[in-house]
């Protein structure tokens, strides 16, 4: 992150941002960067805070007290806009972080660690945010270890092990247990038990009365509709049948721990 | 750059320090504005008090000194070089060291993590924001002094009608060494991210370049010590001697017999700048 942003140098190789290397200055005048622990100076009000970071991102004078103004309604701050931001709380001061980073109308938006410290409200707010912008067209690069964040906010997810990139992909794609299926259904009987061996296994959770929980394995789709089709014809009523997904953290952990 | 200039300004006044530096500024000009109670009339010279209270210099009716006690000079044109020369060597021996005090942390501050970071993700180069910074620390303290010895420099000239407009030069001189000290605080701040480290090592070079000025010293060292003094007094910025010669100088009004010492303090502070923003750039954070 702070390599893309140019706060660190690169040992070797390199990047670019909007087609411009990131040693270039200019390639940041379409980023935001609202970096982990970030210090606004604080004997400014937030809303001078805003006005004077937009005026280092390069905003003409004329446009930056309107989007100061838009951007605290945004992040809900409008009522303390004119208060120092040493009197803000973690949340504000986060969410202020952000309507920073976003003074310049940016394409690529870096956010490290956003929702760090923040109570569940405050994050679901910053989360709320995040999601607008990821709607109206933002990139967001989003750096967290609050992992149920990410899940919801991300569509692609890297993760990175001792600084080396281990695994990416999207949210589906990484959270989608391969060749495992969870199975609603009425009690399967043993015969069918028995032929279908180790490719149903019991489900965790209570259901309804009359149904059961199973996983299934399946080495493709079609072996999948086979063990279906031994099902039925032993009487089981299906009731769903979906793709097992783990959560985000539970994956992250076992990448990590590998 | 001027995003960066503003918040250092901003900073800077809001350190209570800076307004205690103006008001004691105001203090001395308006002390000297109101104690010293000069008579003049037809340009000469009737009476002087200071605090109400007559010196010891007597001046008859026809406005000459009854004992030449000036040595011969114009007493109007001597109160006024007496004075200038207090206020341009407080400006040049204490000012500095307030003002270094007052600023030498916004370097250091700058560099604070969570701060560079939001600095350094804006569309500036690297060289315009420590620029920036180094602008906004030269203006406040470029006001202060202007201030102080402006204000003085008109009190005098109005209340006296002397006019010493080569006092004014030291202002730009106490300026152009103040500069040479903050490139030490500048280069340790980037180097070290520590303000008291770089404010300590400031005030070390400064003592040493003060001890390898003492006059005859040289003379009194054995090899190779003499050598290493002589390339101490050579190579550091010459503060005493600046501030014993050239400042004096300027406030008397007489010409500078050399500006060596000025120019060889001012190669110093160029090359620690020049270190200063090398390092800089090439820092990580």
């Amino acid at each position: 992150m702070k390599l893309l942003l140019g706060i660190v140098h690169p040992t070797e190789g390199g990047a670019t941002i909007f087609d411009r290397p990131i040693g270039d200055s200019q390639a940041r005048r379409s980023v935001g960067f609202l970096p982990e622990d970030h210090r606004f100076p604080d004997f400014l009000t937030g809303r001078q805070t805003l006005r004077l970071y937009a005026r280092m991102a390069g905003l003409a004078a004329d446009e930056r007290d309107a989007r100061a103004v838009e951007l605290l309604a945004r992040v809900r701050l409008t009522e303390a806009a004119d208060r120092k931001v040493r009197t803000y709380s973690k949340g504000m001061m986060q969410r202020l972080g952000l309507a920073q980073a976003m003074m310049n109308r940016p394409r690529l938006l870096v956010l490290d660690e956003p929702a760090d410290g923040v109570d569940p409200v405050g994050r679901r707010e910053i989360r709320d945010v995040l999601v607008e912008l990821r709607d109206e067209g933002a990139t967001l690069f989003l750096n967290s270890h609050l992992l149920s964040e990410i899940e919801r906010v991300c569509t692609r997810v890297a993760i990175l092990k001792e600084g080396r990139l281990v695994r990416h992909g999207t949210v589906e794609e990484l959270t989608t247990e391969e060749r495992v299926w969870r199975l609603r259904a009425t009690p399967v009987p043993e015969s069918a038990a028995t032929e279908l061996g180790e490719s149903l296994r019991p489900g965790d959770g209570d259901e309804p009365a009359g149904l059961g929980r199973y996983r299934l394995l399946a080495t493709d789709r079609a072996e999948l509709n086979r063990h279906l089709d031994v099902l039925r014809a032993a009487g089981v009523e299906i009731e769903s049948v979906e793709p097992l997904r783990t959560s985000l953290e539970d994956f992250f952990v076992d990448v990590v721990s590998r | 750059m001027i995003g960066v200039v503003v918040l250092t300004l901003r900073e800077l006044m809001a350190r209570k320090i800076v307004l205690g530096l103006f008001v004691v500024a105001t203090v001395v000009w308006g002390t000297l504005a109101l104690a010293l109670q000069i008579d003049v009339v037809d340009g000469t010279l009737q009476g002087i008090r200071l605090f109400g209270q007559a010196p010891e210099v007597q001046v008859e009716g026809n406005g000459e000194p009854a004992e030449q006690p000036f040595g011969g000079e114009d007493p109007l044109r001597m109160i006024v070089i007496a004075a200038e020369s207090v206020v341009a060597g407080a400006a040049y021996w204490i000012g500095i060291l307030l003002a270094l005090f007052a600023t030498g942390g916004l370097v250091a501050s700058m560099m604070d993590r969570g701060q560079v970071d939001l600095l350094l993700s804006k569309p500036l180069g690297r060289s315009t924001v420590l620029g920036g910074r180094l602008l906004g620390v030269g203006i406040v303290v470029a006001l202060l002094a202007f201030y102080l010895m402006g204000m003085v420099w008109l009190v005098m000239s109005l209340k006296t009608g002397v006019w010493n407009p080569r006092f004014l030069l030291a202002i730009g001189v106490v300026l152009a060494m103040f500069a040479v000290v903050y490139s030490v605080v500048t280069l340790v701040s980037v180097s070290s991210g520590s303000a008291p480290l770089a404010l300590v090592v400031t005030l070390g070079l400064l003592f040493v370049s003060l001890v390898v000025a003492l006059p005859g010293l040289p003379d009194k060292l054995q090899e190779p010590w003499r050598q290493v003094v002589q390339a101490l007094h050579a190579v550091l910025p010459r503060f005493a001697d600046v501030g014993g010669r050239t400042v004096p100088s300027l406030a008397r009004g007489v010409p500078v017999r050399s500006w060596t010492h000025l120019v060889a303090s001012l190669g110093f502070g160029l090359v620690a700048y020049a270190a200063a923003f090398a390092v800089f750039r090439r820092k990580d954070f």
